[in-house]
């Protein structure tokens, strides 16, 4: 266990070394959330629209930019980036375990992470009235705990291609327009029509913002919680384990040049 | 001018052989470029199901100002990716190398490299467009096509000198990536919606410290006649103040290059 620690601490340590570089990407951030917020604020003037009211919407928005930062300040480049230099070849000599080595570094950047999504929330409050409380804490933090392998699960299987192809910009942006859209960070799941918001529930991708904000929401209480939770969790280890399945293969798929 | 034209074009023309190499990547990336602006126009259809109107834009109109900031912001990577590249080049000292060679310093940055994500920004935004011009409420005449093009030339000019100017601060803010553009470059996303539905501070900021609301919405709510419109016709002068700004910009930037002292 202590590698990964000291990995995860690492990784926390590097997020503040690079200051400017992770307060520009909050600064974008901050750009999405407050055009968010404003285009729900005009659309909500006349009326709630299914079943969302502006507070509502208010914390539907600020969970799903939490879920969103998520990751945020490591990015996806660093493995990519080792994979397509072939640097990945002195990883696989160190005598841990990769994926697990990267989820550490992953998880690393929420001390960074964390502190930007409470400023976020603060400043949303702050600007536009109070926003209601999660409707039950423990469900929900318990949800939002399963962001983090979530969307680690993704960011890996999208590196990973690059044992495969070379330019890795181009499935970064496939990957975020995908989970962008099937995780509900687009739009509430229940306002798509009804041929992609059914799959989309069933998706792995609703666990990083519709589950969530379901819970914080209290739209899904009991019986319904826990079968959302499940599902959430059954993704997380099938991804998870999936992962491992896939890297199997790509190691097969690898070519480093020179030496 | 003929010849540096000439020259931008061969030099782009290289970057764009040599991007068909990958042709898997090509396709990638174009499609990657058109998703994002699918979704938007999903959000804008998804929402206009139950909304009429988006602060008293119709749903053709908002898919009208979308289309335009597509296009317009397909644009950059097509043509301009390279002043990106300023930053790092600057850092490098590679920028030495142009600087001796017999072709303006400028074409030959902005044409160090093509993003094809453009082309599918270009071909999503211009299909939104020319759906959304059929389906608006517009009296056509040869003057308003007339003007209407030469403001998108405008809007187009006054989004390409930000990215230059905000990129050339590299010159007085070292380091090898382009932070501030990447910034501002994020914030010009939220002009893909109407600007009322922002906060006074927003639209102050955006008409006068950096006109990013000439780029989609006054020109298009000229188009629209709608209240205010006539800001819209500023358009030109706007663009040529900001082609004189990141012209100014430049050359003092340039005169502060000093290499990186090998």
């Amino acid at each position: 266990m202590k590698p990964y620690l000291s990995m995860f601490l690492m990784s926390a340590r590097r997020t503040f070394a690079y200051r400017l570089s992770a307060l520009i990407g909050w600064l974008g951030g901050g750009a999405i959330l407050i055009s968010s917020l404003s285009v729900w604020h005009a659309l909500l003037g006349e009326g709630a629209i299914a079943g969302y009211d502006w507070p509502m919407m208010k914390a539907y928005l600020v969970v799903a930019w939490a879920a969103g930062s998520i990751g945020a300040s490591q990015g996806d480049w660093r493995m990519a980036d080792r994979i397509r230099e072939g640097h990945v070849a002195t990883d696989l000599t160190k005598p841990v375990d990769y994926q697990g080595s990267r989820f550490a570094e992953h998880a690393g950047g929420l001390a960074t992470e964390i502190p930007a999504i409470l400023i976020a929330a603060s400043a949303v409050i702050a600007f536009t009235g109070s926003i209601p409380g999660p409707a039950n804490v423990f469900l929900f933090l318990l949800s939002f705990a399963c962001v983090v392998p979530l969307k680690f699960c993704f960011t890996y299987l999208t590196a990973m291609l690059c044992f495969w192809t070379h330019n890795f910009m181009g499935i970064s942006w496939a990957k975020d327009a995908i989970i962008w859209l099937f995780s509900g960070g687009l739009i509430p799941l229940s306002m798509l029509p009804v041929w992609l918001s059914v799959p989309a529930s069933l998706l792995p991708f609703a666990g990083i913002t519709a589950t969530p904000a379901a819970l914080y929401l209290g739209q899904a209480t009991g019986a319904e919680a826990a079968r959302l939770l499940g599902l959430q969790v059954f993704w997380v280890l099938a991804l998870w384990f999936g992962a491992r399945l896939l890297w199997r293969g790509a190691l097969r798929a690898l070519t480093v040049h020179g030496g | 001018m003929f010849r540096t034209m000439r020259i931008y074009r061969r030099s782009l023309g290289a970057h764009f052989r040599s991007l068909l190499e990958y042709e898997a990547d090509f396709w990638v990336l174009i499609v990657a470029g058109a998703m994002f602006n699918a979704l938007n126009l999903l959000f804008l259809s998804a929402v206009f199901a139950h909304v009429p109107a988006l602060n008293g834009w119709s749903y053709a109109e908002a898919v009208l100002l979308m289309g335009v900031w597509s296009v317009i912001g397909g644009l950059s990577p097509l043509f301009f990716e390279g002043v990106w590249r300023l930053s790092w080049m600057v850092n490098q000292g590679t920028l030495d190398y142009p600087l001796v060679r017999p072709a303006p310093v400028t074409v030959q940055v902005f044409s160090s490299g093509i993003g094809l994500h453009g082309v599918g920004d270009i071909v999503t935004g211009g299909a939104m467009l020319g759906w959304a011009l059929f389906h608006v409420d517009v009296d056509w005449t040869p003057l308003t096509v007339v003007i209407g093009l030469v403001l998108l030339a405008s809007a187009a000019t006054i989004h390409l000198s930000i990215i230059a100017i905000t990129n050339a601060a590299t010159f007085w803010i070292s380091g090898p990536h382009p932070f501030l553009a990447i910034a501002v470059h994020t914030f010009e996303d939220m002009i893909k919606y109407p600007l009322t539905i922002y906060g006074a501070g927003i639209r102050a900021v955006y008409t006068f410290v950096v006109p990013f609301a000439f780029v989609t919405f006054f020109p298009v709510s000229w188009l629209l006649d709608r209240s205010a419109g006539w800001v819209g016709l500023l358009g030109p002068l706007v663009a040529a103040y900001c082609v004189w700004l990141a012209r100014t910009v430049f050359r003092r930037g340039l005169r502060r290059y000093d290499s990186s002292g090998h």
